[in-house]
């Protein structure tokens, strides 16, 4: 990738004005949303001005991130996870049985749903690269096959303290203080849910660019036949991508079980949707036309402005999803429409 | 070639721009009240004479309203977990209404049955600086902490249906107990002692465990025999539970009366009982009204004799006058539960009431505009 802004910018020198414009569109359009959006509300409402909003916005966005930096790396390898909202939800279900029924601390908690996570990634990566599944379809079947699975386990009743069990005894156990901390929690001034999406956005960016997993797997996505006659063992590379995808959604589950504070069995519903369309979003920063954990992250945060500040604005519901369909639009053409050119020549993609 | 792509970027994001600004305008006005909408509000009201003055205008209340009131809108939120349904969006155009009457600016927070959302929502709401937040249900366990948050920065919080520790919060429902002592009281008239009772219910939701308590009561105290217990909840719950009552009521065909304590539990028990042949033979006894359930309760020959109900919309507004006497400290107690009217098969018939309008003319009581008034207080839903 650096190479290939190297070799961008070489060009920018040499080409006319109104081409600079478009490459300046391609590169910084969705940033310049971005800020625009929050210059818009930042200016038109007080709310918005307040430095808890501005956390909470970010912590709204923090779910949604986590989620969609899993969504990005199955795309970095050339396929797509449409199980993050299920494992999501799956994740909410899991801590609440092993906090309230089964009494249980929040570590054991947060270690069973990242295993659980990583379980149903390692499932993905059997159907697709073992059974040869069309990834889309794949990860489809198994959403369903976990939001069942998650009813099943509870009897499609929300888990909370107190509820009555099968054997006609009480649910003794509660989400535990620290398990709590996790989202209403704050390290110096920053809520935790915002350090563990900076935190993990950094990691994934370090892990997909900087190192050679990372690299191979932008290979793979690029050509992967030439990547398999280079003798990258492609199948593992898939099979990581999407265990990194189960463990992210099952840290967004986390983060969502925390808030909500309860087992409640319709946590993650909308998450799928909104996670695949800020990695779509993401492609689009800085020209790249690459899943990217940056993009992903901006695009996310540039939800997250958006959601907040046409909620505070008073804009329905419905009228926001039009909004946010429009400015995913928007992002895609500048991708996809604009940047055709340059995508000759900045890589296989 | 382009520079026309570039134009039709720049282009859209205009529009994009504009559509924001306009939809945030065109919501503003209707938080803005105008007034000339009030009167016709209250037009259905219980009291007809205080619907003419307001139609003068001004303010058509009997006293000045108290700060803080008076100068400038007062602006608290409202935060839903959902809005959607014939229950919930009579209930949130209700409240939306009184809000305008009584000069709130009023941000509604929707949440779409999503809770993580609802806990955002809150968040902000808290954040934003209002005067007070009212809360339309809610998981406990996501809502609590938000609202001692909100109570400990000094905003006051109504909660309606929301399960409260918090000896602070202004506790409101719907008298999940009063509906169903009314509608059982006339089902122990009509089947008298010792009967053979059939019950639909599904358990494990809070409003439905509150009516079944009184269930077990009247069975008790009638020594009613209860022949058959169904019921679940689902998302089809008035289909899904015609099959069970249906399968029931096969095995139990000579029940005198059936209890169905949630008008979609009602709706299936009617057509089981249809199917069975038995509408001359069984009397349904439901909670709940709405203008479907008034057509299936007029029908002729229909074996739902009797629910009791509160009106939605009424219920909102008189919510959202909670909050108005919080605010100026005229609100005695902490725990509110509205009433219920009874609504029998007789009743509509003898008044020639069909739906929702016309009853609410009828049974004013219905709206609960007597409660939570005040002589500065307009009601309006």
């Amino acid at each position: 990738m650096d190479l290939a802004r190297k070799t961008a910018r070489t060009r920018v020198q040499a080409i006319p004005m109104r081409e600079r414009v478009r490459e300046w569109t391609v590169r910084y359009g969705v940033i310049a949303i971005t800020l625009f959006l929050l210059v818009l509300f930042l200016a038109t409402e007080d709310t918005f001005r307040r430095p808890t909003t501005i956390l909470s916005m970010l912590k709204y966005a923090s779910v949604i991130a986590i989620a969609g930096l899993g969504v990005t790396t199955a795309m970095v390898v050339g396929g797509i996870d449409l199980s993050v909202g299920g494992i999501a939800g799956m994740a909410v279900t899991i801590a609440a049985m092993t906090m309230v029924i089964y009494n249980q601390i929040g570590l054991i908690a947060v270690a069973g749903v990242l295993v659980a996570g990583a379980a149903v990634g390692l499932v993905n990566a059997l159907l697709i690269v073992r059974l040869r599944i069309p990834d889309m379809l794949a990860t489809l079947s198994v959403m369903f096959v976990i939001q069942g699975l998650k009813l099943v386990f509870v009897s499609g009743q929300s888990v909370s303290s107190g509820m009555p069990l099968p054997d006609g005894t009480f649910a003794k156990g509660h989400f535990t203080a620290d398990f709590l901390w996790i989202d209403n929690g704050f390290v110096g001034p920053i809520p935790v849910p915002v350090l563990i999406f900076l935190v993990l956005t950094v990691a994934m960016w370090i892990f997909l660019t900087r190192t050679r997993w990372g690299r191979i797997m932008y290979a793979i996505g690029a050509n992967p036949e030439a990547a398999r006659l280079a003798g990258i063992r492609i199948n593992r590379y898939h099979a990581l991508a999407y265990v990194i995808s189960g463990l992210l959604a099952a840290v967004a589950g986390l983060i969502l079980a925390s808030r909500i504070g309860q087992g409640d069995i319709s946590a993650g519903n909308s998450l799928l949707l909104d996670s695949i369309a800020v990695a779509l979003v993401g492609m689009s920063v800085m020209g790249l036309n690459l899943p990217n954990a940056w993009g992903t992250s901006l695009g996310a945060v540039m939800l997250g402005i958006l959601i907040t500040g046409l909620t505070i604005a008073g804009v329905p519901y419905y009228a926001q999803d039009v909004v946010k369909g429009l400015v995913l639009v928007l992002a895609l053409i500048f991708s996809f429409t604009l940047s055709r050119k340059r995508t000759r020549y900045v890589s296989a993609v | 070639m382009t520079r026309s792509k570039i134009i039709a970027g720049l282009f859209a994001t205009t529009m994009l721009v504009t559509a924001c600004s306009q939809s945030a305008a065109t919501t503003a006005p209707s938080a803005a009240a105008p007034s000339a909408e009030a009167p016709t509000a209250a037009a259905p009201s219980a009291a007809p004479s205080e619907s003419a003055a307001a139609a003068a205008s001004a303010a058509p209340t009997a006293c000045a309203a108290p700060a803080p009131f008076g100068s400038g809108k007062v602006k608290i939120a409202m935060v839903r977990q959902s809005g959607a349904g014939d229950y919930f969006q009579q209930w949130g155009g209700g409240a939306q209404k009184q809000a305008d009457a009584l000069g709130f600016d009023m941000q509604v927070y929707d949440a779409q049955a999503d809770n993580a959302t609802q806990a955002t929502q809150m968040q902000t709401a808290i954040d934003s600086g209002v005067a007070g937040i009212i809360v339309d249900h809610g998981l406990a366990d996501t809502m609590n902490p938000l609202i001692k948050q909100a109570l400990d920065k000094g905003i006051p919080v109504v909660v309606y249906d929301v399960e409260t520790t918090d000896p602070r919060v202004i506790h409101t429902t719907q008298s999940d107990a009063d509906m169903a002592t009314k509608v059982l009281t006339v089902m122990a008239n009509d089947l008298g002692k010792g009967a053979q009772v059939g019950y639909v219910n599904a358990l494990g939701i809070a409003p439905l465990d509150r009516r079944n308590v009184v269930w077990e009561q009247f069975v008790k105290d009638n020594g009613w025999l209860q022949k058959f217990f169904v019921g679940k909840f689902t998302n089809a719950v008035a289909t899904d539970n015609a099959v069970l009552a249906d399968a029931a009521l096969k095995a139990n065909p000579d029940v005198a009366g059936i209890f169905a304590p949630y008008d979609e539990l009602t709706k299936g028990t009617l057509v089981a009982v249809k199917n069975n042949g038995l509408s001359d033979k069984i009397k349904v006894y439901g909670i709940d009204i709405s203008n479907a359930d008034l057509e299936l309760m007029t029908a002729p020959g229909s074996p739902w004799v009797a629910t009791a109900a509160t009106d939605p919309a009424g219920v909102g507004a008189a919510v959202v006058r909670a909050m108005g006497l919080k605010l100026t400290n005229e609100l005695q107690g902490t725990d509110f539960k509205f009433p219920a009217a009874l609504i029998t098969q007789k009743y509509l018939a003898d008044n020639g009431i069909t739906n929702m309008d016309q009853l609410r003319v009828a049974m004013p009581e219905l709206a609960e505009a007597s409660q939570m008034v005040s002589c500065w207080i307009q009601v309006a839903y």
